[in-house]
């Protein structure tokens, strides 16, 4: 057995022992359901609000009965797929941090490295164990949300519904992985290791929440409540219109998005499970002619993470570490 | 000098010796500076889409952002506090009550008559100074640029509005502190010091607000508030959820007092929440026995 092996199926056996992780991917499993559950009340209350408009209408005489509010099963996984986006970030991140600190703070860094093992065997393997883990952790938590919405949501599912999840399980799994092992990069590069930690935090606190926050905020229709063109009763065509009379500002907002991975994420998420209008019960194919470019680009971030943290996971690296 | 100065002189001084403290301090102390220009820049835009609506003829809705106060260009600061500040908070409350246990030097400063409320309360002190030092620089520069932007300076209403926004700042990156102090005092291993404030505070700012009111996770990160879901189960929710939701309290109070036309209502009862939780938390805080100051890392 080669000796990346080996380290990867320790990873697996301690992380199937760390409580703290357990504790981690419940929150992450709770917070998801309860989006789906709260995505699938809200629809309720719209179909509610919506049923009693019509027996007002018809009380009142008249014939007109306005378009029902229509459920997209796939919809109700928005808020899970935010949940990833910032919460599985943030504990990718603590994951990746935890399998270099461990190893310094149980001791068995310098057994480990008594071993013959190779250059890249240790960080490989713990990569490796990482995307074993994430495969699985992101298999139970598509499961789960699937029953969900089957359950909670009250929906009915197609077959193409559940090839849309499981293209969105695969964006997810590269997200996760890419945060976890850009974790084990910078852990291996700090010094001390609480100060890795809090620079991959940083790092997440600036690629997560401010530059996407930036962005979004910098949206002319995000600038009033339920939208600026809702607002003034634009409709989008003429929106459209509108905004490309502000392309260079356009332009920065949109450059400052797609410098996050997470917009990478959360685009090819919305764009294959149809929470983006647009994308809406159109065909695979026509969804993936708009999205290879993040496609590509969310698998090379992932490569590139994978490069640097084998690169600077060095025994020299490794051993000069302090907590 | 008594206990408790010792121990705040001591926090600040640990903490300006701090690299990685310093570094969330300055990204912390540079977006509360940046929103100025990022939400002068967004009006501008948006006021020439507006223009540009009405030369087309697509609209005769009056203009949204007619009459907006200069504090206008302070709202995304809102957002700053809530996000980088508190995770500063905490980085810097776990990083007090932690730098001793790992150094064992608790039992050599509890070995002398020190009172364990004085020692807490003066480590408190010194991190209040120092997120008060965090936010005075930051808002003090964002009113330098407002004024710059409004070619005058502010007046003593909005000045004082300012003030008042920076002080409800405090009382909530205190209380950030205050739970990143109780996990590293209560906690057996470092990483769970940090980790577990982090698992609170996301719960609190993103979860709870959205069980409450079906917001998206990320549209919480948005100054302007996403349209809630009422009626039944909401409001049921909703009621128990908001006062909990001490970040979303936060928004609104800020909203408010920067006199954002998005957000209506008093700020008083959202101001009472945040002043109640920061008394209950420091209540909690000082109460931790001196055998758990006094405890290892089980790492």
């Amino acid at each position: 057995m080669s000796s990346t092996w080996v380290i990867a199926q320790k990873e697996l056996l301690d992380l199937r022992r760390d409580r703290l992780f357990a504790v981690l991917i419940a929150f992450l499993a709770v917070a998801t359901l309860i989006s789906v559950g709260v995505a699938a009340a809200s629809f309720r209350t719209q179909l509610d609000a919506y049923n009693l408009y019509v027996q007002q209408l018809a009380a009142s005489g008249s014939t007109t009965v306005p378009a029902a509010p229509q459920l997209f099963p796939l919809q109700l996984l928005r808020g899970g797929v935010e949940y990833l986006e910032i919460l599985g970030a943030l504990f990718a991140i603590v994951l990746g941090y935890g399998t270099v600190a461990k190893e310094k703070y149980r001791g068995t860094l310098q057994l480990l490295l008594s071993r013959p093992v190779g250059r890249f065997a240790i960080p490989a393997g713990k990569v490796l164990g990482l995307s074993v883990v994430w495969f699985v952790v992101v298999a139970l938590l598509t499961v789960t949300t699937t029953v969900a919405i089957l359950v909670i949501g009250n929906a009915t599912l197609q077959g193409i519904d559940i090839a849309r999840i499981l293209i969105a399980a695969v964006v997810a799994w590269l997200y996760l992985l890419f945060w976890s092992v850009l974790a084990i990069g910078i852990t291996a590069l700090s010094h001390r290791l609480s100060t890795g930690l809090i620079v991959a935090i940083v790092v997440w606190l600036v690629f997560v929440l401010i530059i996407p926050q930036i962005g979004d905020t910098m949206d002319p229709d995000n600038q009033v409540p339920g939208g600026l063109f809702a607002a003034l009763q634009i409709q989008k065509p003429d929106e459209l219109k509108v905004l490309a009379n502000f392309a260079v500002f356009d332009g920065i907002r949109n450059g400052l998005e797609v410098s996050s991975i997470t917009k990478h994420f959360e685009r090819l998420s919305f764009a294959f499970l149809g929470i983006k209008d647009k994308y809406n019960q159109q065909p695979l194919g026509l969804v993936w002619a708009d999205m290879w470019g993040y496609a590509i680009t969310l698998a090379a971030a992932t490569v590139a993470s994978v490069t640097f943290a084998v690169g600077f996971t060095t025994r020299r690296n490794l051993q000069r570490k302090i907590s | 000098m008594n206990t408790f100065l010792v121990s705040a002189g001591h926090e600040m001084l640990n903490t300006r010796r701090a690299r990685t403290a310093h570094l969330l301090l300055f990204v912390f102390i540079g977006m509360i500076i940046a929103s100025s220009i990022i939400g002068w820049v967004t009006n501008r835009t948006v006021t020439g889409v507006y223009e540009k609506v009405v030369a087309d003829g697509l609209t005769t809705a009056p203009n949204p952002f007619a009459g907006v106060t200069p504090l206008y260009y302070l709202r995304n600061a809102v957002i700053y506090v809530v996000l980088i500040g508190s995770l500063m908070a905490i980085v810097l409350g776990v990083q007090a009550t932690l730098r001793d246990r790992k150094a064992a030097t608790t039992d050599l400063v509890l070995s002398r008559p020190v009172g364990s409320v004085s020692r807490l309360l003066g480590q408190l002190a010194g991190l209040g100074v120092v997120l008060a030092a965090a936010i005075g620089i930051s808002f003090f520069v964002s009113w330098v640029i407002i004024s710059v932007i409004n070619g005058a300076p502010l007046g003593s209403a909005d000045t004082g509005r300012v003030i008042i926004f920076a002080l409800l700042s405090w009382v909530l990156l205190t209380t950030f502190a205050l739970l990143g102090m109780l996990t590293g005092l209560r906690s057996k291993q470092e990483t769970t010091a940090l980790l577990v404030p982090f698992v609170i505070w996301s719960a609190v700012a993103f979860v709870l607000p959205q069980i409450g009111t079906a917001a998206r996770p990320v549209s919480l990160l948005n100054p302007v508030p996403a349209v809630s879901s009422t009626g039944g189960y909401f409001d049921i929710v909703s009621m128990v959820t908001g006062p909990v939701s001490v970040t979303e309290q936060f928004k609104s109070a800020s909203s408010i007092i920067l006199q954002d036309t998005a957000v209506t209502g008093n700020a008083a009862f959202s101001i009472l929440i945040l002043v109640g939780v920061l008394a209950v938390m420091t209540v909690i805080v000082v109460a931790t026995p001196r055998s758990r100051m006094r405890s290892g890392l089980n790492e």
